[in-house]
């Protein structure tokens, strides 16, 4: 008991209670601690952590191969990769400056040396340095394997973003069609072509849709050509005696129209949003430095 | 009821007392960051009423009410739907470490759904993305396992390390995903550009998803391609909904009521503003707070 639950809950609770200290006094041996050696030692802990974690991937990789679970040829790639990354990240330096040209291989350099006839000596980057260095086998790999696979997976969300969006747009109740609308409204704003469309068109599409929502609502066409009619004339006349220009009334058009959504409406909910995730942290920040919440000792 | 009032009122004035003491000691005893006066009111406060508000909890039978919220609901309707169906359930507790709140709500989450899946006897798989989280998600899950009576079920490698690589961790959650089509997938924790990507391929297997995160940038991607979204504060709050404990659902009463008090300061902020912009007057509270 005293081990497993009290002893974390006083270093949670002293360490908690220190860091958030630092915030208020103006002490540089408590500032350090906080800002630098606290990290430092997560640091250390995560990276003698990364161990367990290595040895615990290979186990269920080499599991899944011995076993020839589904997609064990996955697991099999998965192996060879690590083994790979590891033999030329540790024994495989690389990296063999001649002068400015560089060469994977001492060999590679003594021979390109006997060709040139140069008396250029041969200087190895660095053990350590050489994952960074262009001409390394492990900057190669980095570069021509991981860097595109990453960014191939990326690039995925081009087309999930487009499949969601599809999903999102669809006008099902109330709340989804204002989505699409908005999102309309900022997709078309944002671009040049939106710039182009009159505040008048939007006026005249606005006028039309309310006419087409109110035949829907009160099935009586009439009241609803009415509406239109009524409304497309208001509009034109407005427009011969304002001029028909682009951006007036400026409510209506598009960049402005994106910008006020963007700014006030999309504003005011995402910081209501950010208050009550800040509000959030805190109290469960809190809820540890007091021992309050104790299930992530697995209670 | 007006008895717990006046005690706020009275730890209030208390503070802010205090406060003032603080900034006003002469500077060769001076440790406080006299600039951070009101951040160090607003955190004793908070502090105040929460821990006034456990006390309370603790001395009263009566159960606080909780408004429902549809996706811890739902966690139960999911392992429901995963044992129904014989296949797993897939838990991704976010892409940090365990130096983010997030990350520990996520494994304090995965610890109760833990508990159900013991319960129901279901197939539970948590890839993760660092080490330390695997070694207290296991914890957590043992844990979960053992309280519930079926240590023959925990399995050390339900939970297992993947890579610290975000889209390389994506990758392979999404693979997991392909093959093994778990009935349910849970995303609670950081995420970052990851997250459609886990979404959208949880949606393409026909799983019920259920996503919670304080990551404001992907709380829209979770919404449109999950069932049920924890928004920011509802996630915090998850472990409390979920444990039924009355100290812990004391903290949730504690930030509804701080949540008042700041939406009565803002109030008072915006109007000392107004009056500050049209020159009624030459106090700005904002500025005199240093915020």
């Amino acid at each position: 008991m005293l081990l497993k639950r009290y002893i974390p809950i006083g270093i949670v609770a002293f360490f908690g209670a220190l860091t958030l200290s630092a915030w208020f006094i103006d002490n540089e041996t408590i500032e350090t601690f906080a800002n630098d050696d606290a990290t430092q030692f997560f640091d250390i802990i995560a990276a003698f952590a990364v161990f367990l974690g290595a040895l615990n991937l290979l186990k269920l990789q080499f599991i899944k191969v011995l076993k020839q679970q589904s997609g064990w040829q996955y697991s099999a790639v998965a192996i060879a990769s690590f083994f790979f990354a590891f033999i030329i990240g540790f024994f495989i330096r690389g990296a063999y400056f001649v002068g400015e040209e560089v060469y994977f291989s001492q060999g590679a350099a003594e021979e390109a040396i006997l060709a040139l006839g140069s008396s250029e000596q041969i200087v190895p980057v660095d053990w350590g340095a050489h994952v960074q260095t262009d001409g390394s086998l492990f900057q190669w790999m980095f570069k021509y394997i991981f860097s595109p696979l990453s960014a191939t997976m990326f690039a995925l969300l081009a087309f999930f973003v487009a499949s969601a969006s599809f999903r999102a747009f669809r006008a099902r109740n109330l709340e989804a069609s204002l989505l699409l609308v908005a999102g309309i409204i900022i997709m078309l704003g944002r671009v040049p072509v939106g710039s182009l469309i009159s505040s008048w068109v939007i006026m005249y599409i606005i006028a039309f849709s309310v006419g087409f929502a109110v035949n829907a609502y009160t099935r009586n066409r009439n009241m609803a050509l009415g509406w239109v009619l009524g409304s497309f004339g208001l509009i034109t006349g407005l427009g011969f005696t304002m001029g028909w220009p682009v951006d007036q009334p400026a409510i209506f058009y598009l960049p402005a129209l994106q910008e006020w959504i963007y700014l006030v409406p999309n504003l005011a909910g995402s910081r209501a949003i950010l208050i009550g995730i800040g509000l959030g942290i805190v109290a469960t920040s809190l809820r540890y430095i007091f021992g309050l919440e104790k299930s992530y000792l697995g209670e | 009821m007006n008895n717990k009032y006046q005690v706020y009122a009275g730890g209030i004035v208390g503070i802010l007392l205090l406060t003032f003491a603080l900034s006003s000691l002469p500077d060769s005893l001076n440790f406080f960051r006299e600039e951070k006066s009101a951040m160090f009111a607003f955190t004793l406060t908070v502090i105040m009423i929460m821990l006034y508000e456990v006390r309370l909890a603790k001395n009263s039978s009566e159960k606080t009410f909780l408004r429902t919220i549809p996706g811890l609901k739902a966690v139960e309707e999911a392992v429901g739907r995963s044992t129904e169906m014989g296949r797993p359930i897939l838990y991704v507790p976010g892409i940090m470490d365990m130096n983010e709140v997030e990350t520990v709500a996520g494994v304090v989450v995965l610890g109760h759904v833990a508990n159900m899946t013991a319960q129901y006897e279901t197939e539970l798989d948590v890839p993760v993305a660092r080490a330390i989280v695997m070694q207290s998600a296991r914890q957590v899950a043992k844990e979960a396992y053992m309280t519930q009576g079926r240590p023959e079920m925990y399995n050390e490698d339900m939970v297992h390390y993947v890579t610290d690589d975000q889209f390389a961790y994506a990758a392979a959650v999404n693979g997991i995903m392909q093959r093994d089509e778990p009935a349910a997938c849970l995303y609670m924790g950081k995420f970052f550009a990851e997250s459609l990507l886990f979404a959208e391929t949880g949606n393409s297997i026909g799983a019920i998803q259920i996503a919670g995160t304080g990551s404001q940038t992907q709380i829209p991607f979770f919404v449109t391609a999950c069932d049920y979204t924890l928004m920011g504060e509802e996630f915090f709050a998850a472990s409390a909904y979920l444990s039924e404990e009355p100290e812990l659902i004391a903290g949730i009463t504690a930030q509804d009521i701080i949540k008042v008090l700041l939406i009565g300061f803002i109030m008072l902020s915006i109007i000392s503003r107004a009056f500050f912009d049209l020159g009624l007057t030459d106090f700005n509270l904002i500025t005199w707070l240093n915020l």
